[in-house]
């Protein structure tokens, strides 16, 4: 272990645009990745390079420049390397997952880029085996170059089921139907402003032959409102269409996707150093979920950020900025598009579970709020037990904020008004916390006064 | 809460109880239940101070010797009272106790707290080396000696609150900072918040930390800090033990008993709490700090280890959540209990540090006594708020 300046966490490409550019400016920069190999979800390279999945030219263009522009730089790449969290003492705290030992390091400045959450709205059965995420089959395809065996159903909503359909398709493996919750995907109207990026459309106009071609209808205003297991291991969706009327289908695997968001609960907030505390700076989806290409921009503003924190550089240029602002209206036009609301959870029947890691239901959650002396999120947490599975309320606080503000008709609590942003931000094993090594990868070197 | 605010002549007598974590919660109940309408201020949430961020230990085994054993005893009794009564009934169990001596010099210390618990007539046996292995067949083979302590039990702070809340029949009001008393013609009538004036005929602070500028004597109060540990269930991974596993530096840097050379301003003292979840709670430290918020590492490095070298099987598990709390610690370690002496309808609960769990309900309880005018069933003098008045005085 060397000393180090900046340390950065997620090797997706918010986190290495980030690390190349600081190094680049002169700064000791250590990346950390919590996986075997950089790219991120985006850009996950497969086990087998023989046996790549098909990805557009221009997302394969981006990931090979930046990777070769990391190459060129002193930046440390560390794999297997998890982020749990900044102590009270402002160190931070990395798993060094092979060895089995805990890294404690003081830094001058923590650039988080963990990349965003995929969202998956509750529904009666969507906890059960069988029952995947849209981005998780896309990362599995990724990894091994094979699609998923077996009959396999899509639904949700967002651009990224056609892309993981024509992936499929690619591999020989088609889906027997993608279910777009919204119906306003083709309409003129509201699909206007999104010639203003033409790189979608075209994405999207290559998908949609594939599909064609393959006869993989795609049901618009279609979605998938229960799934039940069946007696012989597989899976009955309970499917209803833009007219209402209700169909059934036997499948072996249900991929859902309801869109991507940011994933800053559970992580230290972005903030100045202090005396104890190193610079904290969020970046790329995890901060605002905006895709690849803003992922990129946004790793290169948290970058300039630093560099000016750490080395009184002169202001940063724009450019980046304007990059993430044009993302982020390229985004507003695909929300406007698909459907990525949030449901009347209120009307979810009762077994629904809400919390997979604990096993807490909707009905629970109801009563706890049929009362006229509201609860706060915290009384929910501890008397609810949302948000206190191992996923550290990821997943669920969404939802239950959801239903706090649909039965009180409010605004929505932020996920941290349930868990916080305590450390450890993910499980961590007994074993790695008291492993010998990790006195001796301390660093010493005191935060920046200057700062 | 549609709550229709009428004249207090026209009604019961008022009572405003300032802080919704434990005691003033069942303090809540029990006024209610004697005809009181009450109204409880907390500036958070329910149980959102040291109550939510407590273990479950309504424990008399760690008790130091004197009114706080004694009280302790009652404590865990009255909880068994309430839960025959169905008023907590799920929400407290009655479990065993393992206090153990690991190094040589803690062997004396588990005689002499051994002798003080029977005195206090507590039930308890030494356990030999078969009956540790069939007990607590987890327990490190270098454990020298233990004894299991009768009579204790488990309850969790945040769950007693909201049994009280559910069963209750009084209002909590949420985000009301509590400014200071209010008073017309000379007497206290109720308390002064930031969204106005919340009237009263009697007043009961239960404020914790709090509760501080409620005394006419500073630094009475001080804050003592706790971290623990939650780790994932351990089933088919960490053989389960019957009751929470104290050591003997448990003891001592709780006060219970004198030694230890701990550093000032920050002591470690070891319990694994296996909880119903299937979860262990690992703590805890005492330290002299007042930001509850946070947690280091080289507190939960220390915990750890000292776990692990009990029950070693616990290191194959992964650690789900660490947190810390603010205990509300009194200069001479006994809580404050009583009217305050400037007030003739001013009273005060607070000061309980590690024990309001286990002190909690029974303590709500003697403050309805001591509000009500009723006879108070258990000997309260030790824990007089005019004790550091005279103590100042002199």
């Amino acid at each position: 272990m060397r000393s180090m300046d900046v340390l950065v966490i997620g090797g997706g490409p918010a986190g290495v645009a980030a690390a190349a550019e600081m190094a680049r400016s002169g700064l000791k920069v250590t990346l950390c990745e919590q996986g075997g190999a950089l790219g991120g979800a985006i850009h996950r390279q497969p086990g087998n390079p023989a046996r790549a999945v098909p990805v557009p030219r221009a997302q394969s263009a981006r990931w090979h420049k930046l990777s070769a522009l990391l190459a060129k730089t002193d930046a440390e790449v560390l794999t297997f390397h998890a982020f749990i969290g900044l102590d009270a003492t402002g160190a931070v705290l990395v798993e060094d997952r092979r060895q089995g030992r805990l890294l404690v390091l003081r830094v001058r400045a923590l650039v988080l880029a963990v990349g965003g959450l995929e969202r998956v709205v509750p529904r009666p059965g969507w906890h059960l085996p069988g029952v995947v995420t849209v981005g998780g089959l896309q990362v599995m395809m990724k990894v091994t170059g094979r699609g998923p065996a077996g009959s396999v159903l899509l639904a949700g909503s967002g651009p990224l089921l056609l892309a993981v359909a024509a992936q499929m398709t690619a591999l020989g493996a088609p889906p027997l139907a993608i279910l777009e919750r919204s119906r306003q995907v083709l309409s003129p109207l509201r699909a206007a402003p999104l010639l203003l990026w033409p790189r979608y459309l075209a994405e999207a106009a290559g998908y949609m032959r594939r599909l064609m071609q393959a006869g993989v209808p795609w049901r618009l205003g279609s979605s998938v409102q229960t799934i039940r297991p069946t007696d012989d291991g597989r899976l009955e969706t309970v499917i209803v269409d833009g007219a209402g009327a209700v169909s059934r289908i036997v499948v072996d695997k249900v991929a859902l996707h309801d869109g991507l968001r940011s994933n800053s609960d559970g992580l230290p907030p972005a903030a100045h150093a202090t005396d104890r505390n190193p610079h904290v700076v969020l970046a790329g989806d995890c901060r605002e979920a905006l895709g690849g290409v803003a992922a990129i921009a946004d790793g290169r503003n948290a970058a300039q950020q630093v560099i000016a924190r750490l080395t009184g550089a002169p202001p940063m240029s724009s450019a980046s900025r304007r990059i993430v602002d044009t993302e982020r209206r390229a985004q507003q036009a695909l929300a406007n598009i698909f459907d990525f609301g949030i449901p009347d959870l209120l009307k979810l029947p009762d077994e629904t579970i809400l919390c997979r890691c604990e096993g807490r239901t909707v009905g629970a959650l109801r009563q706890m709020l049929a009362t006229d002396d509201q609860p706060s999120p915290r009384e929910i947490k501890l008397n609810g037990r949302i948000g206190m599975g191992s996923c550290q309320g990821r997943f669920c606080v969404e939802w239950a904020g959801a239903m706090l503000a649909q039965q009180t008709c409010s605004a929505q609590p932020a996920g941290a008004e349930f868990i916080g942003n305590r450390w450890p931000s993910r499980p961590v094993a007994i074993r790695s916390l008291l492993g010998p090594a990790v006195a001796d990868a301390i660093s010493s070197i005191p935060p920046n006064e200057s700062d | 809460m549609p709550h229709e605010i009428s004249p207090v002549s026209d009604r019961a007598n008022s009572v405003v109880i300032v802080g919704a974590g434990i005691v003033g919660m069942s303090a809540a109940y029990f006024l209610s239940q004697a005809g009181w309408r009450v109204t409880v201020l907390d500036q958070g949430a329910p149980a959102s101070g040291a109550t939510g961020a407590a273990d479950g230990a309504v424990s008399v085994a760690s008790k130091k010797a004197g009114p706080l054993m004694t009280l302790a005893v009652a404590g865990a009794q009255f909880y068994q009272d309430l839960c025959d009564a169905g008023v907590l009934d799920g929400e407290f169990v009655r479990r065993l106790t393992y206090v153990v001596a690991t190094e040589p010099n803690e062997l004396p210390v588990l005689d002499r707290h051994a002798t003080q618990l029977r005195e206090a007539g507590v039930t308890l046996r030494a356990l030999s080396k078969a009956e540790r292995d069939q007990a607590l067949g987890s327990l490190a083979p270098t454990t020298r000696a233990a004894i299991e302590v009768q009579g204790d039990g488990h309850a969790i702070g945040y769950k007693v609150v909201e049994r009280f809340r559910r069963i209750g029949g009084f209002a909590v009001k949420r985000n009301v900072a509590v400014q200071g008393l209010w008073r017309q013609a000379g007497k206290v009538a109720g308390v002064e918040t930031e969204q106005g004036i919340e009237r009263a005929d009697a007043v009961l602070v239960a404020a914790g930390r709090g509760s501080a500028a409620f005394l006419d004597v500073a630094d009475v109060i001080r804050p003592r800090k706790g971290q623990l540990i939650i780790t994932e269930r351990g089933e088919g991974i960490v053989p389960r033990f019957p009751g929470p596993l104290m050591s003997c530096r448990y003891l001592i840097s709780k006060g219970s008993q004198p030694g230890g050379d701990a550093p000032a301003g920050r002591s470690f003292g070891l319990v694994i709490d296996p909880l119903q979840t299937g979860q262990f709670l690992i703590g805890g430290t005492r330290e002299d700090s007042a930001d509850g918020s946070q947690t280091d590492i080289e507190a939960v490095r220390r915990l750890l280890q000292e776990a692990v070298e009990l029950v070693p099987a616990l290191a194959r598990l992964r650690v789900l959540r660490v947190f810390a709390g603010i205990r509300a610690a009194t200069r001479d370690g006994l809580p404050i209990v009583g009217r305050l002496s400037a007030h003739e309808n001013v009273w005060i609960a607070t000061g309980f540090e590690g024990d309001g769990i286990c002190l909690g309900p029974l303590m709500g309880r003697v403050s309805q006594q001591l509000i009500s005018g009723a006879h108070v069933n258990v000997d309260i003098s030790a824990l007089n708020p005019a004790r550091f008045r005279a103590e100042a005085a002199a």
